[in-house]
Order: structure tokens, then sequence, then C-alpha cells
């Protein structure tokens, strides 16, 4: 019977050094303190300078409407002293003046929230497409070493709290002082001995504040880390639903997520319960402070030292003198958490961009001519990638890039598109070495045909023309046919309007792949690099893919990531990477007379086909 | 939202409880004015000292047992709304687990992650605030307004006009609101989903030297984005200026007819005061409101999507149909397939993914699946394990119905290695052995070597007890792929279901996993497009939209299969141009 009454004191005690263990196995969390929390708000304030008028206005408002806010008590109190308890006429103007007050107030409080939704919402819009605008000059490197879902987040989930909090905490901040300091005026005005006695009340509110916050401080943070745990393990059980179920791992999975969310309660409750206690304080030292002023005012009333009136509208100030305080205190934590939102935007403006050295040239023309010599290359200091690799492209040729996962065939690649630069050795085009020349106009002479074709939301012909945003539609259409899209583009319904969904979803694998071998074709580029797809692509389809590749081919310098035998046999060269280091160079038929790895790769395959047959 | 109701009734006690003090703190805090009231008409008006000081003190009585009701209060709140929250989270869970797996085709795992996080959230904190402040602000216009009346009809008789049209005009433009920040939420996603794609495509954009045009489509739809949020933001924030003045406005009409009446004798100075202060209260009490309606709102929306999960396995109509049959849970099965005239089609779709597929595979046969993407090939693998169950037609394994077979027992005897490859956060040996714990270390390691990843392994500084980041940053995905072969092969299954998994390894590694397959003796089935693979097969499978297109070995299909001829001389056309 008693079980359900004492069930919520029985929660574990939550001592922190308990938990020790239990950290120790989750994974760290960005820290949500902000580092520079200064150099952050000045930041933060400069962008709310970019429109100085509206600013004065707003502060302008913030006045005005504190002032109305104090003044309408006030004067309630003096009308009800003087004509109420007094009996003296002329209530008619008194009143009067209370309708202008109060007209006043609300109009300088929309006044001030109008005008301040603009100046954030700006603000955030800046902020938005600076960052958006930035990250487009960030070298890949800086992608690479990230996940798309931290970006993302800092985009979607910072800026939002920036402009969540410029909206109300900026007002309120202002508000809250003036309101404060307004307040304590009028009190010591009023009664400056009712003053003393509702601020004995602050002490005890510091202390209990005090108390309150060294521990929800750490509190919110378990509860934030136990929530990251859990969403970590919903998400690593949920993406690999199939192989829990077909592994029968069901209630492993139920009993780890069991555990994790048990932990999660406990430092919930415990955050919830301490954190509550709160506005309780907050109220019950405001109740005090009614009693105090009502009893002592009373009696001080009695003895004729101060009016009913003055009572009254004590009481009613020393109620609005604890609201600004605790305001304060949670604006505190809400512009904490913003501030350290933005710091990690600002975090991405000011990484380094990728900027050309001065006096780089640009290409007009190129011929395809490609050597690299000695080049050698490491992601991370002494995990070196490419070792002295050298080799040379004729213009029209097509080099066959091929070897082991891992052996740095893609980092080539990226030094020859100019993603990473070589730390030794040089890349020359036609003779100009790469990093002399600017990325744009190298990138320009360049297309590329991924592995994973990557389309935008938007409708096929547009995906198309990403290769040449100035091309006709026939010209659009032209490189659709040569890449063998054409036919399969025009059975769908929508023809070349056919709405794509993000990353292309709604066609096939093998029609991206069309789709963006059309777009290379569009951009005529003398040096084409391919990553030839694995997987997942249907015969059908692969035959149209191979035979408008050879098309795109022709004539362009040609660096294909090659996992299929036919495009490596018939490549002019063959470049067998292994370790990062050029292990084999030369033609199939020379490779196989050298009779090195390259022909036991041959051999491999060709032994399979005659066991086949 | 109602729906959800049931789940709170384990706490009715201390729901009861937590209201019950909720009601305390709000009589204290309601019958202050009125014991002013009694104190200034009592007391100093009489210049009665003793009746002040005895109400002062009741007041402080009072105060003091709010404080406690309220601290006492955060308890059962916190109690009630952390275990709904927890229970909730548990039941949602639970659903994703047992529920038939169709259950992942309506909802993306996304999805499901958001609602049993955020959503639960969200109703967790909104019946925290029901049992601490929410029903307290209604409570205190409603009470303010009928203590009010209490004291003084006529004075207080304004509060009944003024109160229920500014809670009407709060409902307006609350409901404005809402659709104009749907609006905006809608600006938003697009806003992140250009971001997001220009993350994933960043270099594509750089080969292309795209900055300037994504720049405009992005600045496009930032623009839009914060004009909309302006619009419905100013939308919210009239509600309070206005809500202020007209209860401002009350404030006077109570002072001018206050005035009045105290001149007919028909209130006295007490009754002017309480009710002012009253009306002090309800308009901050309003403000309150207007911030619940809002909270409210949102948090049906988040009502709607839990209930959606909970809901999704009783309606689709698969899954409970075994507990019918007595399942068979003992005795040992064998390799053999029987596919006896399959049909199938995912639930709520129109589409039919497999028609009338019947085939036999003999125990310890390889067999290689291929097709062209989208012919069924992976819906025909996770028939198998029971993933999802046909429409028509039956599963025989081992001569059984696998609907007569316990799920548990069937899926023992299987190893399955999906498409997308899914590591869990912990080292490689957790990996390895997620399935079967028990697994000695010899077994282990020789599931590693078999799938050709223990020599990498061994490379690590840590060996086995390399820890793996979430999903597995750290390896590469042949790596990723080959591990979880590993996995599969722990299990020494009876059946072996590849669903195109070797794509990222290169032709030798491949060659020598194939290879090593071979002792396992177990009846495989495997998704593949590369022609060494299907060589590898004994026999092999081609579906074409959803039909079996021929089934048998190479020479058989090199003869009878015109689309087997196709493929295989796409994959061997050049060479054959050389012999020529």
């Amino acid at each position: 019977m008693l079980e359900p009454l004492t069930r919520p004191f029985r929660y574990p005690k939550y001592t922190l050094s308990d938990q020790g263990e239990l950290r120790a196995e989750g994974k760290r969390r960005k820290g949500q303190r902000a580092k520079n929390v200064r150099g952050t708000l000045v930041r933060i304030f400069r962008y709310l300078l970019e429109s100085p008028g509206k600013l004065v206005a707003v502060l302008m408002m913030v006045v005005v409407s504190s002032a109305m806010m104090m003044a309408g008590p006030f004067i309630v109190g003096k009308a009800i002293d003087i004509h109420i308890v007094d009996g003296k006429d002329g209530i008619g103007l008194t009143l009067a003046v209370l309708i202008a007050v109060y007209l006043i107030h609300s109009l300088s409080v929309w006044f001030q929230n109008v005008w301040m939704i603009d100046i954030s919402q700006q603000t955030v819009r800046k902020m938005r497409a600076q960052l958006f605008s930035r990250l487009h000059l960030l070298p890949i490197s800086f992608f690479d070493k990230r996940r798309h879902g931290e970006l993302m987040s800092r985009v979607a989930n910072d800026i939002e709290n920036v402009s969540s909090t410029l909206n109300s905490s900026f007002i309120q901040i202002v508000t809250s002082v003036l309101a404060l300091l307004g307040i304590l005026t009028i009190m010591i005005v009023l009664s400056p001995l009712l003053t003393l006695l509702v601020l004995l009340v602050v002490p005890a509110m510091v202390a209990g504040m005090k108390w309150i916050t060294r521990r929800t401080g750490k509190l919110f943070k378990d509860q934030q880390r136990d929530l990251g745990e859990l969403n970590g393990y919903i998400e690593e059980a949920l993406s690999g639903g199939k192989i829990v179920r077909v592994f029968s791992m069901e209630q492993k999975v139920k009993s780890e997520f069991h555990t994790r969310n048990a932990r999660f309660k406990l430092s919930a409750f415990w955050a919830q319960v301490i954190s509550g206690f709160i506005p309780k304080l907050m109220n019950g030292l405001n109740n005090l402070n009614f009693a105090i002023i009502a009893g002592i005012g009373g009696w001080l009333a009695v003895k004729d030292v101060i009016s009913v009136g003055t009572i009254v509208i004590f009481a009613e100030y020393a109620r609005q003198f604890t609201r600004p305080l605790n305001d304060l205190a949670n604006q505190f934590n809400t512009v904490l958490s913003a501030v350290a939102g933005a710091e990690r935007v600002f975090e991405v403006m000011d990484e380094k961009t990728e900027t050309d050295p001065p006096g780089a040239i640009d290409l007009k023309q190129v011929r395809g001519e490609v050597v690299f010599s000695r080049v050698s290359f490491s992601y991370e200091k002494d995990e070196e990638v490419l070792n002295e690799v050298s080799f040379k492209a004729m213009p029209g040729q097509t080099v066959a890039l091929v070897g082991p996962t891992g052996a740095g065939k893609s980092t080539i690649i990226n030094l020859l598109s100019r993603f990473y630069d070589p730390d030794d050795g040089i890349i020359t085009i036609d003779g100009h070495d790469i990093t002399k020349i600017r990325r744009d106009s190298l990138r320009s002479h360049m297309a590329f045909v991924l592995q994973e074709p990557f389309l935008f939301r938007g409708t096929i012909r547009e995906n198309i023309r990403y290769g040449r945003l100035e091309a006709t539609d026939e010209e659009v259409e032209e490189a659709a046919k040569a890449a063998n899209a054409h036919s399969f583009i025009q059975n769908l319904p929508d023809g070349y309007d056919t709405w794509l969904e993000h990353e292309g979803s709604g066609i096939s694998q093998g029609q991206k792949q069309l789709i963006s071998i059309a777009r290379a074709m569009l951009a005529r580029p003398s040096i084409l690099i391919l990553d030839e797809a694995t997987s997942n692509i249907d015969t059908v389809t692969e035959i149209h893919i191979q035979e408008a590749l050879r098309r795109l081919m022709k004539g362009r310098t040609s660096f294909v990531i090659a996992h299929r035998l036919n495009t490596i046999r018939e490549a002019d060269l063959i470049v067998v990477v292994r370790d990062g280091r050029v292990a084999e160079l030369g033609t199939h038929a020379q490779l196989l007379q050298q009779n090195g790895f390259y022909a036991d790769l041959y051999d491999h395959y060709v032994r399979g086909r005659a066991v086949a047959q | 939202m109602t729906k959800l109701l049931p789940m709170l009734k384990p706490y009715r006690v201390s729901i009861a409880v937590a209201l019950f003090l909720m009601f305390v703190e709000l009589m204290v805090e309601l019958f202050q004015p009125f014991l002013m009231a009694k104190m200034i008409d009592d007391g100093i008006v009489q210049k009665d000292l003793s009746v002040v000081l005895s109400w002062g003190a009741v007041l402080i009585a009072f105060s003091l047992i709010a404080f406690a009701a309220g601290i006492i209060n955060s308890f059962y709140a916190a109690h009630v709304s952390q275990s709904f929250g927890f229970d909730l989270r548990e039941r949602l869970f639970e659903r994703t687990q047992s529920a038939p797996f169709s259950l992942f085709n309506r909802f993306p795992a996304s999805s499901l992650i958001t609602r049993i996080t955020n959503d639960v959230q969200q109703l967790q904190n909104v019946s925290f605030m029901i049992l601490r402040i929410m029903l307290r602000a209604p409570l205190l216009v409603v009470g303010g307004v009928v203590m009010a009346f209490v004291v003084n009809v006529k004075l207080a008789f304004v509060f009944a006009i003024a109160v229920p049209l500014l809670l009407l005009f709060l409902l307006r433009v609350m409901g404005l609101a809402a659709t104009r920040f749907r609006l905006v939420q809608e600006k938003l996603d697009r806003v992140n989903g250009v971001m997001q794609e220009n993350l994933v495509g960043m270099r594509l954009i750089k080969v292309f030297l795209r900055r300037q045009h994504e720049m405009n489509r992005f600045f496009q739809t930032n623009d839009e984005l914060k004009e909309r949020t302006v619009s419905a933001l100013r939308t919210t924030e009239t509600a309070m200026p206005v809500i202020m003045f007209v209860m401002n406005m009350c404030v006077i009409v109570v002072l001018w007819f206050g005035n009045l009446q105290l001149q007919l004798q028909g209130a006295t100075v007490g009754d002017v005061v309480a009710v002012v202060n009253y009306s002090f209260r309800i308009t901050m009490s309003l403000s309150l409101v207007s911030m619940i309606i809002m909270i409210l709102s949102r948090a049906r929306a988040s009502a709607n999507r839990i209930v959606e999960v909970l809901d999704a396995c009783t309606d689709s109509g698969q899954g409970e149909k075994t507990s019918v049959r007595i399942a068979r849970r003992t005795g040992s099965l064998d390799g053999d397939i029987k596919f006896d005239a399959v049909s199938f089609r995912y639930p709520d779709t129109r589409m039919t993914v497999l028609k009338d597929i019947s085939f036999n595979i003999k125990d310890g046969e390889t067999v290689a699946v291929i097709g062209a993407t989208g012919s069924g090939k992976s819906t025909l693998l996770q028939l198998i394990p029971r993933l999802y169950d046909p429409d028509q037609g039956a599963i025989y394994i081992s001569g059984y119905n696998i609907r007569d077979l316990e799920e548990r027992f069937l899926r023992d005897h299987i190893g399955y290695v999906p498409q997308e490859v899914h590591l869990f956060s912990g080292t490689i040996r957790d990996n390895i052995v997620w399935g079967k714990e028990e697994a000695t270390e010899e077994q282990i390691m020789e599931a590693a070597r078999d799938a050709q990843i223990d020599a990498l392994i061994r490379k690590l500084p840590n060996g086995y007890e390399t820890v793996l980041g979430q999903k597995g940053v750290n390896l590469s995905g042949g790596q990723k792929q080959r591990l979880s072969i590993a996995r599969a092969l722990l299990r020494r299954p009876k059946i072996l279901l590849l669903d195109d998994c070797t794509s990222a390894l290169d032709a030798t590694t491949e060659a020598r996993l194939l290879q090593a397959l071979k002792k396992y003796q177990c009846t495989t089935l495997m998704i593949t497009q590369k022609m060494s693979a299907m060589m590898n097969a004994d026999r092999i499978l081609i579906l074409d939209h959803g039909r079996l297109a021929a089934f048998g070995t190479h020479a058989e299909l090199l003869e009878s299969s015109e689309l087997y001829q196709k493929i295989w001389h796409s994959q061997m056309e050049s060479e054959e141009r050389r012999h020529a």
C-alpha cells in the first residue's frame, strides 16, 4: 500500500563517483562549454551591430517598456492610496494616465519584439550564408576528417540554437537588468525599511541557487552523456536490425538497451528533481517575502509609518523583484549553450581555406600530358600512403590504376585533382607544375565519374547541365545520347524533367551512373577521372555504361581506378600500385611478360574461368 | 494523445499525490491576496495590531507549507515523468525488436530513433510540466477569477468578459502560429537538405567549379527561411502585448468601478486591493497559458508519432501467424531449401517483388544469385531467415515449412551477411563473437582466417582487442565486409546467405575467401555481380523482374538461357574479340 507513495524517494542516491566506471565506457562527448565566451559574444554582437539603427531602437523600446512596466503598479498604488483609501476625487485623470502608460507599454513591447526578430533572423541568415560559402572554400581534407553528421549538426542545430537565443535572450537580459535596477530604486523610494527586509531574502536565494546549480551542472552533463549513449545504442541496434534478427540477438540487444535506458532514467530523474527545486525555491522565497511585507508592513501601517497603498504596490514590486533574478539565472545557461554553439560555427568559419599561391597561372588549353615524378604523400604524419610514385601519361591515353584496396589508388586521384598536395615530388600537366596552376583553372579541365554517382535534388536535365551550366537543351540531350542515357530518360514519364529527390532516389544505380557520365560528357574535359563501379549494376545497364565510357574516354587523358579486367586490358598504361609504391608499370601484354603481381592477378581470373568452362 | 494515457496507470498514486501537492501550492497562492485583504480591512484599517500579526503568521505558515509541497512535488512529478518516459522507450524499443521486420520498411531507422528519443523526451517533459505548472496556470486563471468573484462580484465582473475573450484570442493566435511554424520547418528542412547535399557532393562541386551556383541555390532557400521565420515569430509575439494591454485595462476598470462602489458602499478598500492583485496574477498566468498551448501542440505531434509505431505492427497483418501453429524448436536441420510458388510484395506497396518462385537447393550446394538491380535478389535471401514472410507459397528447409519452425531455432541454422555491412561499437572480437558469445579462441581465429581478415587483425596494434568506432569507422569497406563474414562463419551455419558482400574485395582476396568457404559444407546462397564468384558456384540462379529466369549450372545456362549468355558475353566480350 505504501509502496507507490515511497517509490519516488527510493531512487538510488546519485553520487557522481559511483558513475565513474560507467562514464569510462561511454563515448566522450563534445564539451558543451564554450572556450572563449567573451570573444564569441563580441563576434555575435558584431553581427547584431550591422543594423545599428534597429538595435538602438530596440534598446530604446526596452527602456521605455521597462519604465512603463514599473510605472504601472506605482500609479495603481497611488490611485488606491489617494482615491480609494482617502476617497479623494479626480480618479479620472489618474486612470487616463494609467491608460496611456499601459498603451505605451504594450506598443513598446510589440515593437521591440518585432525589431529584434528582424535583427536576429538577419544575423542568423547571414551566419548560415557565410558558413555555407566558407565550406566551399575549405580543402577536401577538412571534409574527409569529419563526419557529415557532425558537420550537419553544427550547421543545423548550433545555428538554430543561436537563432532562438538571440530572439529572446537579448531583450530578456536587458529587460531583467533594467527591471532589477528600476524595481530596487522604486522599492527604496517607497520604503527603505521594507526594501531592506526584502533584500534579506537575497542571500538565502543565492545560497539556495548555489546548492542547486552545483548539483544540476554535473547532473545535466551526466544526463546528456547518458542520453547520447542511449541514442548511439538505438542507432546501432536499429540500423543493424537485420542481423539482430537473423542472429537471434533480440534479447541481448533489449537487455543492453534496458541497461542504458535505466542509467539515463537515473541521471535524468535526479537532474529533474533538483532542477525542479529552483522555481519552488523562488516561489517559496517570494511567498515569504509577501508574508514579511504584509506582516511587517501591516504592523508599520497600523503605526502609520507607511500607507496601505504602499504595502500593496510594495508587495507587487517585491514579487517582481525575484523574477528578473530568476530570469537572469536562466538566461545565463541558455546564453552559454548558444555561445558554445556559435563558437563551433565560428570554428568552421575560421578554418584555413584552400588558397592559390600568388602568381598562379591559368591554363587555357590542355593537351593532357600528365607526369607524376617521385611523388610522395601521407595523410597523417608517419603514415606514408604514396612513396615516390612516378609515371607518365601521354595526351589521350587511358591509365588504369590497379591494386588492392588501400594501396593508394584513390590518393593518386586526390593529388591529381589537387584535393591534396604532395609532400614531395612534382605532378605536371603539359609541363606545368600543378601546384602553380590556379585550382579552379586546373579543375575546369577535368571531369569526374565517381563510383557512387552523386546526383542533386532537381530534374535530370539540371543534373546533366551541372557539367556546363550554359549548355543548351539540345546539348544536354546530345550528351545524354552519347552517354546512352537518352533512351531510358525518354521512357520516364516526365523525360528530362523527371524530378529526382536528394541523392537521386527514384532511378537505379546504373541509371545514375549514366547520368553522371552524360554530365562529364557535357563538361568536355581534357582529363577524365573515373572510379569504376564494382557492383550493384545490372548487366544490361553495365553494357551501356561500358560503351558510354569508351566514348567518353576517347581522345581524353583518362585515369581509371579499374576493377574490371576488360577496362584494364584495354588501357594504354597499367599502373599497379602496392603499399603506396608503383609495383609494376606497362601495358597488359608487357605486364604479363614480367610475370609479377599483375600476372598473378590475371592468372587467378583466367583460372577461375577455365574451371568454370 | 489519449492512447498513451493507460501507460500512466501504474503511477496513478504518484500522480494523485503530485496533483494534490500542486493544488496545495496553488491554494496558498490564491489565498494570499485574500489574506492580505483581511489584514488590511480587519487589521490595518481597524488599527488592530494583533490581527495583523496573526494573519501575518498564517501567511508565513502557508508559504512554508507551499514550499514543502513544492519540493515534495518535485520528487513525485519527476518519478512519474521519468518512469513514463522510461516505459515508453522500453515499449517502443521492444516493438522494434519483436514486430515483424517490415516495421523497418514503414519507418526508416533514423525516424525510429527520433521517435524513441526526441518524441518520448517531449512527452516526458510535458508530463512533468503538467504535474507541476501546466495545470497551475489555467487553474490560477480560473482560480483568480473565482476568488475575485468571491471577494466582490461586481468588481470581478470585468474578468468574466475579458478572460474568455483573451483565451479565444490566444487559441486563435497559437493556431495561426502553429501553421506558420510548420512552414518554417519545411523551409528549414530544405536548407539543411541543400547543406547536406553539398557536404556529400563536395568533391564533385569542387571539380565542376560550381561553388557560385550552389551558393545562389542556398542563398535563395536561406532567404525564404528567414522570411518565414520572421513571419511566424511575429505572430506569436503579438499575443503578449495584446494580453497585457487588455488585462491592464481590466485593472483600470476595477479601479474606476471600485471607486464608484466605494462611494456607494458596495465595496471595501480591501476588496479593491485584492481584486487588483488578482488581476496582476491572472495576467502572469495567461502568459504561461500561451506557452502551454504551444508546448501541448508540439507534444501532440510527438504523441501521434509514437502511437504510430506502437500501432504499426497490429495493423500490418503480418506477424503473429505462427503462434496459431505449434512451432518446432528442437532437432536438427540440414541445408535443404525448397521454394514452392513463392510470391512476395513488401507491406504497404503495390509492386510484387517476387513472383511465383519455385526451386530446390540441395544440402551443401553453393548457388550464385544474379540479376538486375531490383530483380528481387536481396528479398529472396531475406525470406529464408523469415525477415519477411511470403504472401503466397511456402519455403521449406530440411523438409519443414519454415513457418512451422520457431524463429530463433530456424535462425540459429543460418549465417547471414547483409549487403550493407553493420558493425557494432566495441572491439573486433566483440563483433566477431556477436551472435555466438560462447565461441572459443580457436573458433574465433578460424572464422577470421577463413574470412581472410585474421592476418590484417594481427597487424593492428591491439589485434583482436582493437576498438572500432561507431559503425567501425577505422576499417575500410572491404575489411568491414570480411569482418561481418567472419561473424556469420563463426556460427557454423547450415545455410549461409551472402548478399553481395564481397563487392569491395579485390580479386585475389575474394578467390581465397571463396576457397575457404568450401570447407564449411553449408548450403550457400550468394548474391554477386562478379563472374569469378558465379563460376565458383555449383549452380546459378537468375532473377529477372521478380521471376525465376533460369536456374542451372554454368554450362547448362550457357546453352539454354539467353539472358545468361548476354551476361556472360558482356563480361567476356573484349576477350573474345581478342581471340578472334
